[in-house]
C-alpha cells in the first residue's frame, strides 16, 4: 500500500513536471551548465597533464646533456666552461643537474579545479632548494581569472545546485495548497509527510541523477575509473554531492511544513541560501583574519636578506664574492677551489636554516587561523561540502601540502647525496647519474582521504538529520489544506 | 447544553427537537451501524467556537444535508470528519474508526468533493482521475472504466482528454465527483457541491446523488440551498453558531415549512 | 503627487520586517567589511612600507663593493596598498606583493597572499565592493519585485491608477521610495568610507577623495540600473512570484554565472602560455637572441671600443670595457623581457577586455572593472606598478654599470666606496591619475552607461504597457 502510494505520486510528479514549462527549461539548462563545467575542468586537466609531461621530459634532456658532456670529457674534451663543469658536485647537484619533480593532476581534477590553478605543481630540486623555492608562483595566470575562479562542477554544485533544489521544491506543499489540489489529496489515505517526501524524493532523483550522471561521464571520459584509488574518491564525491543536495531538500521540506505561502517560502529559502553559502563563509573568514592574522610572507624576504648578508659577512672576502658573481669576467683561469665551494655551502646552509625558522613560524600562524576556520565551518554546509569535494578531487590543500613535504624530504636526500662530495671536492662521473636519488610521489591512500572526510561528512549528515527531523515534525502537523 | 438563545428549540409537531433527535437517528439507522458519526464533537479556534457538542449519525443510503449560514460550522464539521482538523473535544468516527486515531485508515472509507474542486491544470481530467483514484487505493482501474466513471459523473466524452486548465467550474466539479465514485467509499462528504453550478448541472448532480444513495453510500452534504436539500436529502440539520439547532426528515415537511423553520432559527 | 507616492513607498518598505532584516544584515556586512578592510589594508601597508625601508637600508649598507656586484645584490620592491584598496581588494591577493630587482633579470612578482590562504577563504572573501556588487542588488530585488506585480495581484493598482496618477509617475515614485530606503544603509557606509579615506589613506594614491566620489557615482548608476530592471520586470510579470523568480535568475547570471564564463571565454580567446613554456621561450631567447635582437658579442664590443678610442689593447682604454659590455647585455635582455613579458601582459589585457565586453550580459562585470580600477587594485594598475619597478631596475643597473665603466679600467678589480649606494635614488612609486584609470576603462564606462540607459528605456516601456488587472 505504502510503496504503491509513493509510486503513484512519483508517476504523477513525472507527468506534472513533464507538463511544466519552467522545469522543462530549468533542468536541461542545468544539465548544460554541468556539461559546460565538466568540459572546462577537462580542458584544465589536459593542460596540466601536458605541462607535467614537458617538465618530466626536461629531466631526461638534462641528464642526457650531462651524460654526453661527461663522456666527452672522459675522452679528453674540455668542459664547456669551468663553472659549468659537470664533474663538480655543486654543478651536477646544482642548477645544471636539477631534477624537476611534478605532481600529477588530482584524480578528479576535471570535476573540481580547487587550488590547482593557484598552487605550484612542479618544482626544480637541487642543492639550492630551500624554503624560498616554495614561495614560487604556480601556473602563469591572469590574476583577474584567479580571483573570479573557475566554472567547474564543484562551483556548480556548491552555488547553483542549491538554487536548483530551491527552485524545484520551494512550493512543493504550498503550491498544492494554493492551487487547491491539496484538499483532494489529503482526503485520500495519504499523509502530508508521505506526500511531500515522495514529491521531493522524485525531484531529488532528477537533480542527483543529473549531477552524478554528469560527474560519472566526466570521470569516464577522463579515464579515471582505471585504478582502485579513484573509485573511493568517486564514491566520496558522489556522497558529498548527495548529502549536500539532501540538505537543501530537507530545508525545503522544513520551510514548506511551516504552512506559509509560496512567495514567503521562496524569500526565506533564498535568504537561507545567501546566509549559508555567502554570508557565513565570509563572516568566518573575516573573524579568522581579525583574530588570527596570517603572519606576512614579507618577513621571509627580509629574513632571507639578513641571513645571507650575515653569512656573507662572515666570509668577508669581497674578491671571492666578486668572482662568485662573475668569475668569467676576470678572464683568468679560475680553477675549482674546494674550499670556496665548501665556504659557499656553509653560507647557503646558514641561510636555509634561518629561512626554515621563519617558514615554520609562518606555518604555525597559518595553522592557527585554519584551526579557527575549521572549527566554525560546521556553520556552513557550503564550506563543508567544498572541503570534501576538492579533497575528493585531489585538488585541495592537503594533497599539495603532502607533495610539498615530500619534495622537501627529497631535497634533503639530494643535498645529503651531494654535500659530502662538495665538501670533499670529489669529482663526479657519468656513473653517478643512475644512482642519484629519485623522486617518487607517494599519493594519499584512500584511507587518508576517507579519514579527513569523516568529520565534515558526518557533520553534514547530522545537519541533514536535524533539518529533516524539523521537517518531519512540521509535516506531521499538516492535516488539512487550510 | 449551555443556556442561551441558540439552544432554545421550537417544539412543533413537524420538527424533532435536538433532544429527541437521538431516537430519530436511531430509528433511521437502527438496523445498521452509522457510517458517519460525531460524538459531542467540538472545535474551538482561539476565541471562536466553530462546532459545539455536535452529535450526528449518518447511516448507509442516507443523504444528510447540513444547512446554515456562512460560518455556522458546516465546513468545519466536514473537515473534522476528514481529519483536516483536530477536534478540541469529542470525536468523529467513520465506519466506527476514530478519525483522530486512525486518520489514514478512516480516509479509505471517505470520498470528498470540496466546494471548489481544484485539479492539476496541466493534466487531463482522465489523468487527474487516475491519479486521485490511485491515491485512494484504486491503483489498477483500466482507462475504459475511468472514462466510464467520468461519463457517469456527467463529463462530456470529448473533454476527457483535454487539459483541466480549459475546464469550467462545473466540469471540474464533475471530475471531483468522478473521483468520489471511483473510490467506491462508504461515505461521501460534500461541501457546497452545487454552488456556482447552473440549474441543469445541479439537477444532474442530484440524480447522481440518488444513484449513490441507492448503492448504500452515506452522504453528508453542507449546503445553502434549502430547495435542493429538501429535494435530495433524506434528512436535514440546521446549524447556527456551531450548534445543530434543528433536525428533521425531509419526508415529513414541505418546502415552505423548511424555509420557515430555517428563517425562524436565523432570526431569534 | 509624486512625493506622496515616494513617502508611502518609503514607509511601506521601512515598516516591512523582511526589509529591516535584510537591510540590517547587508548594512552590517558593509560596515564590517569596510572596517576590517581598512584595518587590514593599513596593517599591510605599514608592513610593506617597513619592508621597503629595510630593503633600502640593506642596499645602502653594502659597504665597499664592485658596482656590478651591488647590481647582483639588488633591491626588493614592495607593492604599496593604495588608498582605496580597503573598499575593493581587487586582484591584490592574486598578484605578488614583492619583486626582486637585480642585474640581468626581470623577475616575477612573488608572495601572492591567496597562495597562503585556504580554499575556504577563496569562496568566502567578502569585501565592501562585493557587498555592493552582489548583496545590494539582491536587496533591491527584494524591495521592488512586488512593486507593481504585487499591487496588481492585490487589485490596488487599479485603484491607484483610478485616482489619476500617471503610470510613469507611479513608477518614479516607487523607484525613489526604494532609493530612499536604500539610502538608509548606503549613506552611513559612504560617510564611513569617506571618513576612512580622510583619516588615513593606507597608501599613496592621487586624489583619493576624487576616486572615492567617482566610485560612489559608479555604484549609484549600478543600483539605479537594478532598480529600473526590477521595476520593469515587476511591471510585466504575470505575478509577483514570477517577477521574483525572473529577477533572481538575472541576479544569478549577473553575479555567479557571467563572471566565471568570462574567465573561460577570455582564456579560450586569448590563451595564456604555461609557466614552463614561458620560461623556456625566455631562456631560449636570452641565450640565442631573436631576429633583429642579437645577443651582444663581447669580442665585437671590445673591438668597437678599441676602434672608437683608437687604441690597441683593452688595458689602454680609458674606460672599463666590461662595464660597456654588461650594459649592452642589459639592453639586449631588456628587449627580450619586453617582448615576452609585454606579450604576457597584453594577453592579460585582452583577457580583461573580454571580461569588460561580457558586461553586455551582466552589468556587474562593468562595475567590478571600474571599482577595481578606481581602487587601484586591478591588473592594469598592477602592471603600472610592475612597469615602474622594472624601469627603476633598469635605471639602477645602468647607473651601476656606468659607475663601473667610468671609474675603472678593463681587467682591474674595482671597489666603489661605501657611500655610493645612498647616492642612488630610492624607489618611489606614483599611482596613476584618475583620468588614466577612466581612459583605460572606457569600455566599462560605456557598458554601464548602456545598462543605465537601457534600464531607463525598458522600465518606461514596461510601465506604459503594464497590464492593470
Amino acid at each position: 500500500m505504502q510503496t504503491k502510494t509513493i509510486k503513484t505520486i512519483l508517476l504523477n510528479e513525472w507527468r506534472l513536471l513533464a507538463a511544466d514549462r519552467t522545469l522543462r527549461i530549468v533542468l536541461p539548462l542545468f544539465i548544460v551548465l554541468f556539461a559546460y563545467a565538466l568540459a572546462n575542468g577537462m580542458a584544465w586537466v589536459r593542460f596540466q597533464e601536458h605541462t607535467v609531461q614537458v617538465v618530466r621530459e626536461g629531466n631526461v634532456q638534462r641528464t642526457e646533456g650531462l651524460e654526453r658532456e661527461l663522456a666527452a670529457i672522459k675522452n679528453g674534451a674540455e668542459p664547456s666552461s669551468p663553472f659549468r663543469d659537470p664533474r663538480n658536485a655543486n654543478v651536477m647537484g646544482g642548477r645544471r643537474g636539477a631534477r624537476s619533480v611534478a605532481l600529477d593532476p588530482g584524480p578528479l581534477t576535471a570535476l573540481a579545479v580547487g587550488q590547482s590553478d593557484l598552487l605550484p605543481y612542479y618544482y626544480d630540486v637541487s642543492i639550492y632548494t630551500n624554503e624560498t623555492t616554495f614561495l614560487q608562483n604556480g601556473e602563469v595566470e591572469n590574476p583577474l581569472n584567479l580571483m573570479v575562479g573557475r566554472f567547474d562542477l564543484a562551483f556548480v554544485a556548491i552555488y547553483l545546485l542549491p538554487l536548483l533544489v530551491l527552485a524545484m521544491g520551494f512550493n512543493v506543499l504550498s503550491g498544492e495548497r494554493e492551487q487547491g489540489t491539496l484538499a483532494l489529496t489529503l482526503s485520500q489515505p495519504v499523509s502530508a509527510r508521505r506526500f511531500v517526501t515522495a514529491k521531493l524524493a522524485f525531484r531529488a532523483m532528477l537533480v542527483l541523477a543529473a549531477a552524478i550522471g554528469v560527474s560519472l561521464i566526466g570521470i569516464l571520459i577522463s579515464g579515471g575509473f582505471g585504478s582502485s584509488g579513484p573509485l573511493g574518491r568517486i564514491l566520496l564525491w558522489c556522497a558529498a554531492l548527495t548529502v549536500y543536495a539532501l540538505f537543501w531538500f530537507a530545508l525545503t521540506a522544513w520551510v514548506n511544513s511551516l504552512g506559509r505561502s509560496s512567495s514567503w517560502n521562496a524569500t526565506v529559502l533564498v535568504g537561507a541560501w545567501l546566509v549559508l553559502v555567502v554570508v557565513l563563509p565570509a563572516a568566518i573568514n573575516i573573524a579568522a583574519g581579525l583574530l588570527h592574522p596570517l603572519p606576512s610572507r614579507v618577513e621571509m624576504i627580509t629574513a632571507q636578506r639578513e641571513a645571507s648578508n650575515d653569512a656573507v659577512n662572515r666570509r668577508s672576502e669581497l674578491l671571492a664574492r666578486y668572482l662568485e658573481d662573475h668569475p668569467e669576467l676576470t678572464g683568468g683561469d679560475a680553477t675549482d677551489e674546494p674550499s670556496r665551494a665548501a665556504l659557499a655551502w656553509a653560507a647557503t646552509d646558514a641561510v636555509n636554516q634561518r629561512l626554515e625558522e621563519v617558514s615554520e613560524r609562518h606555518r604555525s600562524g597559518r595553522d592557527e587561523q585554519n584551526e579557527l576556520i575549521r572549527r566554525y565551518r560546521f556553520l556552513s554546509p557550503a564550506l563543508l561540502v567544498q572541503e570534501m569535494l576538492i579533497d575528493a578531487a585531489g585538488t585541495g590543500d592537503s594533497r599539495f601540502a603532502r607533495f610539498q613535504s615530500q619534495v622537501r624530504a627529497y631535497a634533503g636526500q639530494w643535498q645529503s647525496f651531494f654535500v659530502p662530495a662538495i665538501l670533499a671536492g670529489e669529482q663526479m662521473s657519468a656513473d653517478v647519474l643512475p644512482t642519484l636519488p629519485a623522486f617518487n610521489f607517494v599519493d594519499e591512500s584512500l584511507g587518508d582521504v576517507g579519514q579527513r572526510a569523516t568529520v565534515p561528512l558526518s557533520a553534514l549528515i547530522i545537519l541533514v538529520g536535524l533539518v529533516g527531523a524539523g521537517a518531519w515534525v512540521g509535516l506531521g502537523k499538516v492535516r488539512g489544506a487550510g | 447544553m449551555e443556556s442561551g438563545q441558540e439552544s432554545r428549540i421550537e417544539n412543533t409537531s413537524e420538527v424533532q427537537t435536538v433532544d429527541e433527535s437521538e431516537t430519530l437517528a436511531d430509528s433511521a439507522g437502527a438496523a445498521v451501524a452509522p457510517v458517519l458519526e460525531a460524538r459531542s464533537l467540538s472545535k474551538r479556534y482561539d476565541e471562536v467556537d466553530a462546532v459545539v457538542g455536535l452529535d450526528l449519525r449518518v447511516g448507509p443510503s442516507e443523504i444528510y444535508c447540513l444547512l446554515g449560514p456562512n460560518g455556522a460550522g458546516k465546513t468545519t464539521t466536514i473537515h473534522l470528519f476528514l481529519g483536516f482538523l483536530e477536534p478540541s473535544s469529542g470525536s468523529a468516527h467513520v465506519m466506527g474508526l476514530d478519525v483522530a486515531e486512525e486518520p489514514l485508515k478512516s480516509k479509505t472509507h471517505l470520498a470528498y468533493v470540496p466546494e471548489q474542486v481544484m485539479l492539476y491544470r496541466n493534466l487531463s481530467g482522465l489523468e487527474n482521475l487516475a491519479y486521485f483514484a490511485a491515491l485512494g487505493g484504486k491503483e489498477s482501474l483500466p482507462t475504459d472504466r475511468l472514462t466510464e466513471i467520468l461519463g457517469e459523473a456527467g463529463l462530456q466524452a470529448d473533454a476527457v482528454h483535454s487539459r483541466v486548465s480549459a475546464y469550467s467550474k462545473g466540469m471540474r466539479q464533475k471530475v471531483g465527483i468522478a473521483i468520489a465514485i471511483a473510490k467506491e467509499a462508504g461515505a461521501l462528504l460534500l461541501d457546497e457541491p452545487t454552488s456556482g453550478l447552473d440549474p441543469e448541472a445541479s439537477n444532474e448532480f442530484s440524480e447522481l446523488l440518488e444513484q449513490l444513495k441507492d448503492r448504500g453510500v452515506a452522504v453528508l452534504m453542507a449546503t445553502h440551498d434549502l430547495f435542493r436539500a429538501k429535494e435530495t436529502g433524506t434528512r436535514v440539520g440546521i446549524m447556527r453558531h456551531g450548534r445543530l439547532v434543528a433536525e428533521m426528515t425531509t419526508d415529513e415537511i414541505g418546502h415552505a415549512d423548511l424555509e420557515r423553520i430555517y428563517l425562524e432559527h436565523m432570526h431569534d | 503627487m509624486i512625493s506622496h507616492i515616494v513617502r508611502k513607498e518609503f514607509m511601506d518598505v521601512v515598516r516591512d520586517g523582511r526589509f529591516r532584516w535584510c537591510a540590517a544584515l547587508v548594512g552590517a556586512l558593509l560596515l564590517v567589511s569596510l572596517g576590517t578592510g581598512w584595518v587590514q589594508a593599513r596593517n599591510a601597508q605599514k608592513e610593506l612600507a617597513a619592508a621597503q625601508a629595510t630593503a633600502r637600508d640593506h642596499w645602502e649598507s653594502q659597504g665597499e663593493k664592485n658596482p656590478h656586484s651591488a647590481a647582483h645584490y639588488g633591491v626588493y620592491a614592495f607593492k604599496p596598498r593604495l588608498a582605496l584598496s580597503f573598499v575593493d581588494e581587487g586582484v591584490d591577493s592574486y598578484t605578488g606583493t614583492s619583486v626582486f630587482l637585480e642585474a640581468h633579470r626581470q623577475n616575477d612578482f612573488l608572495l601572492r597572499p591567496a597562495q597562503d590562504a585556504t580554499p575556504a577563504q577563496r569562496i568566502g572573501a567578502l569585501t565592501a565592493a562585493q557587498v555592493l556588487q552582489h548583496l545590494v542588488p539582491l536587496l533591491i530585488i527584494l524591495l521592488t519585485f512586488g512593486a507593481l506585480a504585487g499591487e496588481r495581484e492585490r487589485g490596488t493598482l487599479r485603484q491607484l491608477l483610478a485616482t489619476g496618477v500617471g503610470r510613469l509617475e507611479l513608477a518614479m515614485g516607487k523607484a525613489l521610495g526604494a532609493s530612499a530606503a536604500l539610502a538608509l544603509l548606503l549613506v552611513p557606509a559612504a560617510v564611513v568610507g569617506a571618513a576612512a579615506i580622510v583619516v588615513g589613506s593606507p597608501g599613496p594614491a592621487t586624489s583619493p577623495l576624487v576616486r572615492g566620489a567617482v566610485l560612489a557615482g559608479i555604484y549609484l548608476a549600478y543600483f539605479a540600473t537594478f532598480i529600473g530592471l526590477s521595476l520593469a520586470v515587476s511591471a510585466r510579470a504575470p505575478s509577483a512570484r514570477t517577477a521574483l523568480v525572473v529577477l533572481l535568475a538575472i541576479w544569478v547570471v549577473n553575479g555567479l554565472v557571467a563572471p566565471r564564463v568570462a574567465v573561460d571565454l577570455s582564456k579560450w580567446l586569448y590563451p595564456t602560455p604555461s609557466a614552463i613554456e614561458f620560461a623556456h621561450t625566455l631562456e631560449q631567447e636570452m641565450a640565442n637572441g631573436v631576429e633583429g635582437v642579437d645577443r651582444p658579442d663581447r669580442a665585437v664590443v671590445t673591438q668597437n671600443l678599441l676602434a672608437q678610442y683608437g687604441v690597441e689593447r683593452t688595458e689602454d682604454l680609458p674606460i672599463n670595457a666590461i662595464g660597456v659590455f654588461l650594459q649592452e647585455s642589459e639592453v639586449f635582455g631588456d628587449q627580450i623581457f619586453d617582448r615576452n613579458y609585454g606579450a604576457l601582459w597584453d594577453t592579460f589585457k585582452r583577457q580583461g577586455y573580454v571580461h569588460e565586453a561580457l558586461a553586455v550580459t551582466a552589468p556587474l562585470l562593468a562595475v567590478r572593472t571600474l571599482s577595481m580600477g578606481l581602487a587601484g587594485t586591478d591588473v592594469e594598475q598592477h602592471r603600472h606598478f610592475a612597469a615602474a619597478a622594472e624601469q627603476y631596475r633598469r635605471d639602477l643597473v645602468e647607473r651601476l654599470n656606468g659607475e663601473l665603466t667610468e671609474n675603472s679600467r678593463t681587467g682591474e678589480v674595482y671597489l666603489a666606496s661605501a657611500d655610493l649606494w645612498s647616492q642612488m635614488p630610492p624607489f618611489r612609486y606614483d599611482a596613476p591619475e584618475v583620468s588614466w584609470v577612466l581612459k583605460n576603462r572606457a569600455l566599462s564606462l560605456l557598458m554601464l552607461g548602456l545598462w543605465l540607459a537601457g534600464a531607463f528605456v525598458v522600465v518606461t516601456y514596461a510601465v506604459r504597457r503594464a497590464e492593470v488587472a
